[in-house]
């Protein structure tokens, strides 16, 4: 019994390293460096490398630096060059966006154009990334799906830093650059738009964001309780169903009455996790753009439950007479 | 279409963990066993309950359907029907067919050969569920203080226990738990993704092995999982966000009454700083 | 699996600091829980009976001094330049001024503020201040009952036996490099109590707690965007704002506001009004009471000359201001909700300029 929990790798066989899948020949060439860990083995495969960097993959790393440089001098600067605080506080540290002052203006470097800066190196950075997971893709004939994943996650991130910004005619609607102040900041998205709760793009978000969660606990738990008749070579049993695939499916149908197949459960997973993002970054566009006050829009559209009221009779003390504002 | 062609050899008796085979046979695509009797029976129950709630609370507006738990004043004890009592009866319908689920996955399990990872890892959903409505609920000394059973209403339980602590994202545990609930998302749209594509290559091509799915992954971010570690590695991140759910919850009232960012003066003040 | 021994280390020493970290810095049940709302939604005050014995302890009101016949001759009458109190016989004028020594500056006595030769000289700057803030706390008795309530306050429920009061506020909005790389982006992003520690704007008081203050209501009205309303940095501000607050009367956010509509007055509780009344008697406070008075400070930046030597401006040369806690100090009804006040009836009367 205890022998198939399958928890982690008991015995590791050391062999030479796998060099990859031939490259297509207008690649370069994968970076030479190979190696192993034994703890990393435990858990899946033990090889690290080769990586393919290629010249988007360099300049997507470089920009990359170039915005958490930005980010931490910015930082640095607001703790006066104090490395042992910096440390401290880095939590509470930020590269803000401009004051709503300046619109969309490009504002002077320490007034949010530092910031405008390091996104911009941050976004060119991620498209950067973007290219290299498509080419990849390409170039080895493989699908482009991981591409397509990664865009839905992309969108999201475009949203909230420049789409919505744009969309409102402000930068300073944007995430800040930070720990604890993107909390901050999320928080008060939610306050000063009328409680992202009643925004049905964000529960349509939430349920995705469970949902593929509650997907990825009974995926992986399937496969991992078909240790013993090798569930984890999908790829083989989706093309050939072996007794592994037919536990599996059998396992669900028996459970709930449906059951996905070794290819399709990959297809609820990928579209679950897709729209995650997807309806995330539909509802944050949509909020102050839109909607500006959500749990308004819910009374309207008759979604916001009713309470018995508590304390009668209160008043808005601003509207009674005499009073100061 | 009760049967698949390859099912037949799979039905067999045996493998239940109580009562002998009373119960064991199947009804159309599903296996019944005596918990599958017992999942219906609380289920139905909870239903009707939930249904008898909304009359009494006079909407059948689905998005408006509010079952509140009791007034702190009934403590740990039973309240009237309409005032929390019934929300009390479904929490203890909920349970039960939660846990008559997962004993059932534990028979179909066995009948199957396989391991226990599937009732393992919905039994992590279940307790985040008994954390909100019995763990915490007893550890500050009242029913009432159990989620309200109510598409939007659980939300608005959600934002003001939330507000209770005055910016609940500061709470360490609830950042824990949401950076494993993002990972799992990558992590799940990355590997539905790489499966498919091997599966679904360029057009021309043969459909892709293993060595590619691995290629493809060291070419990008120089490590790849592999098609076991990466089940391994989803089950863990999807568990793990579960059980730091439950973990931020629970710690919020019972072992912290404060506003959550006031919590982190203990890194503040740490003599190393001075 | 087979852990060597410096990954064991690792993992062991790991989980140990967790568990370190978790024992040493929560609280423990039971808990005390008192219902605000209706059931279920989760308006609740929590406290912990373990941390509210120090809050008791800091928050106590001293004893009254025993009371005295309203007999004899006036005060205003028997001594030169009573400009206050005036109305008072002369065995109560002289039992208030005990208390308020008592309340101010016990240690320094009645010579803080008075010439002991000649005790109807204003020479003494510290008079000056005193007696503007003898009105101020008339009025405040009088006119701002909405937010004091029959309680009212006394020199004792800001000062504690101080001569400055410990909780004040001055403006801090200055980065620590006046042309520095985050120049722009300074009053926020730093752990400060005043805001509960958390990185939002951390001096909520400059916009919002003097004269012509910036509107704190940053919600939207309206279901479709009104291109007027603020944004939501502005929101950060009110939210400070809400921290100090909050962490200042020891509640939550759901003492006033149902969160799920926090404007709504409907959804709110009673002290959300009481709580409106109270930032406007600050800003009163502030604008015609404490900063009319910043030349007597800015002439005497440490304090009187007997010392003790101790800053009366802030960082900007302003005055030390007021704010929730100046008064509250961790406890949603200072000192406990104790009627001090009433003992001195000289207090509850309005008192001319």
């Amino acid at each position: 019994m205890a022998e198939y929990q399958n928890i982690f790798t008991r015995i590791q066989v050391t062999g030479p390293a796998y060099p990859g899948v031939p490259l297509h020949p207008t690649d370069s060439a994968r970076q030479p460096g190979i190696g192993h860990s034994h703890l990393l083995g435990m858990l899946g495969d033990a090889q690290i490398g080769p990586v393919y960097l290629g010249i988007t993959g360099l300049l997507s790393l470089l920009l990359g630096a170039v915005a958490v440089s930005i980010m931490g001098l910015v930082m640095l600067d607001s703790v006066n060059w104090n490395l042992w605080q910096f440390i401290r506080l880095l939590p509470w540290l930020a590269l803000e966006p401009p004051p709503a002052a300046y619109g969309l203006r490009f504002p002077p470097l320490n007034q949010g154009g530092w910031w405008l800066i390091a996104g911009f190196s941050l976004t060119l950075s991620i498209l950067l990334w973007w290219v290299r997971t498509w080419r990849r893709a390409v170039q080895t004939g493989m699908g482009t799906h991981v591409a397509w994943a990664f865009a839905a996650a992309i969108w999201l991130y475009l949203v909230v830093g420049f789409l919505r910004p744009l969309a409102m005619g402000s930068w300073s609607e944007a995430v800040p650059f930070g720990i604890f102040p993107h909390l901050d900041w999320t928080a008060s998205l939610s306050i000063r738009y009328g409680n992202l709760f009643y925004n049905p793009f964000h529960a349509l978000s939430i349920v995705f964001l469970y949902g593929s969660t509650l997907l990825f606990a009974m995926h992986g738990a399937t496969i991992l309780a078909l240790g013993r008749f090798g569930g984890e070579r999908e790829i083989e049993l989706a093309l050939d169903r072996g007794t592994a695939a037919e536990r599996g499916g059998l396992f669900w149908r028996w459970c709930m009455g449906f059951n996905a197949s070794f290819e399709s459960i990959h297809r609820w997973a990928w579209w679950f996790a897709v729209l995650c993002p997807l309806t995330g970054g539909i509802g944050i566009m949509l909020t102050g753009t839109v909607v500006d006050n959500w749990y308004l829009w819910a009374v309207e559209h008759r979604f916001a439950p009713a309470y018995p009221v508590v304390y009668p009779g209160l008043v808005d003390p601003a509207t009674l007479p005499g009073a100061k504002p | 279409m009760a049967m698949l062609s390859f099912e037949q050899k799979y039905r067999v008796r045996g493998g239940t963990l109580v009562g002998g085979d009373l119960f064991d046979f199947w009804m159309g695509p599903f296996y019944v066993g005596l918990f599958g009797i017992t999942t219906v029976f609380f289920s139905l129950l909870g239903t009707a309950l939930i249904l008898l709630g909304a009359a009494w609370g006079g909407t059948w507006n689905p998005w408006l359907i509010n079952i509140a738990p009791p007034d702190l004043k009934y403590g740990l004890t039973l309240a009237p029907m309409r005032e929390g009592g019934l929300w009390q009866v479904i929490t203890v319908c909920a349970i039960g067919a939660f846990v008559s689920w997962a004993l059932r996955q534990v028979e179909i399990s066995r009948k199957l050969g396989m391991g226990y990872h599937i009732p393992f890892a919905y039994s992590v959903a279940v307790f985040a569920y008994v954390t909100l409505v019995v763990i915490r609920p007893v550890a500050m000394g009242a029913w009432g203080h159990g989620f309200p059973y109510g598409i939007f209403s659980h939300l608005d339980w959600v934002s003001n226990v939330g507000y209770q602590h005055l910016h609940f994202h500061y709470n360490p545990a609830h950042m824990i738990a949401v950076t494993f609930f993002f990972t799992t998302v990558l992590a799940l749209s990355l590997h539905g993704a790489l499966v498919l594509s091997a599966l679904n290559p360029q057009k021309g091509e043969p459909v892709k092995t293993t060595e590619h799915e691995n290629s493809f992954f060291r070419d990008i971010i120089g490590y790849s999982i592999g098609t076991l570690g990466i089940h391994r590695l989803g089950l863990f991140v999807a568990l793990s966000a579960g059980f730091w759910s439950a973990v931020c919850i629970l710690i919020s009232g019972p072992f912290w009454t404060r506003g959550w960012p006031e919590w982190w003066n203990w890194w503040l003040n740490l003599p190393i700083w001075h | 699996m087979k852990l060597n021994i410096m990954q064991t280390v690792v993992l062991a020493g790991v989980v140990l600091a967790g568990a370190a970290i978790a024992v040493t810095t929560l609280e423990r049940p039971p808990v005390q829980v008192t219902q605000n709302g209706y059931r279920g939604v989760g308006m609740q005050q929590l406290s912990n009976p373990r941390l509210a014995e120090a809050m008791a302890a800091r928050n106590q009101a001293p004893q009254s001094i025993v009371s005295v016949p309203d007999v004899g001759p006036k005060a205003g009458q028997l001594y030169k330049n009573v400009q206050v109190l005036g109305d008072l016989g002369v065995a109560q004028f002289a039992r208030t001024m005990a208390a308020i020594t008592a309340w101010v500056s016990p240690e320094q006595g009645c010579n803080y503020c008075h010439n002991p030769n000649n005790m109807a000289s204003d020479e003494v700057y510290t008079k000056v201040v005193a007696r503007r803030m003898f009105q101020m706390t008339a009025a405040l008795n009088t006119q701002w009952q909405d937010h004091v309530q029959q309680t009212g306050v006394t020199c004792y429920t800001c000062h504690r036996g101080q001569p400055v009061p410990a909780y004040n506020w001055s403006e801090d909005t200055k980065p620590p490099r006046l042309a520095g790389l985050s120049a722009g982006q300074a009053g926020q992003n730093m752990p400060r109590a005043s805001v509960g520690s958390t990185s939002l704007p951390y001096d909520p008081f400059t916009p919002f707690l003097e004269d012509r203050p910036a509107n704190i209501r940053v919600q939207g009205t309206a279901i479709h965007p009104n291109p007027k309303v603020p944004g939501t940095k502005e929101t950060e501000w009110t939210y400070g704002l809400m921290m100090h607050m909050s962490t200042s009367l020891g509640v939550n956010c759901t003492f006033c506001h149902n969160s799920r509509n926090w404007s709504s007055w409907e959804e709110s509780t009673p002290q959300r009004m009481t709580a409106w009344y109270g930032i406007r008697m600050v800003r009163d406070i502030n604008a015609n009471y404490i900063t009319p008075l910043t030349p007597q400070w800015q002439a005497h930046p440490n304090g009187p000359e007997g010392g003790p030597v101790q800053a009366r401006l802030g960082h900007e040369g302003d005055a030390l201001k007021v704010n929730c806690t100046t008064c509250h100090q961790g406890v949603n009804k200072p000192l406990y909700g104790a009627a001090m006040a009433k003992d001195y009836p000289a207090l509850l009367i309005p008192q001319s300029r």
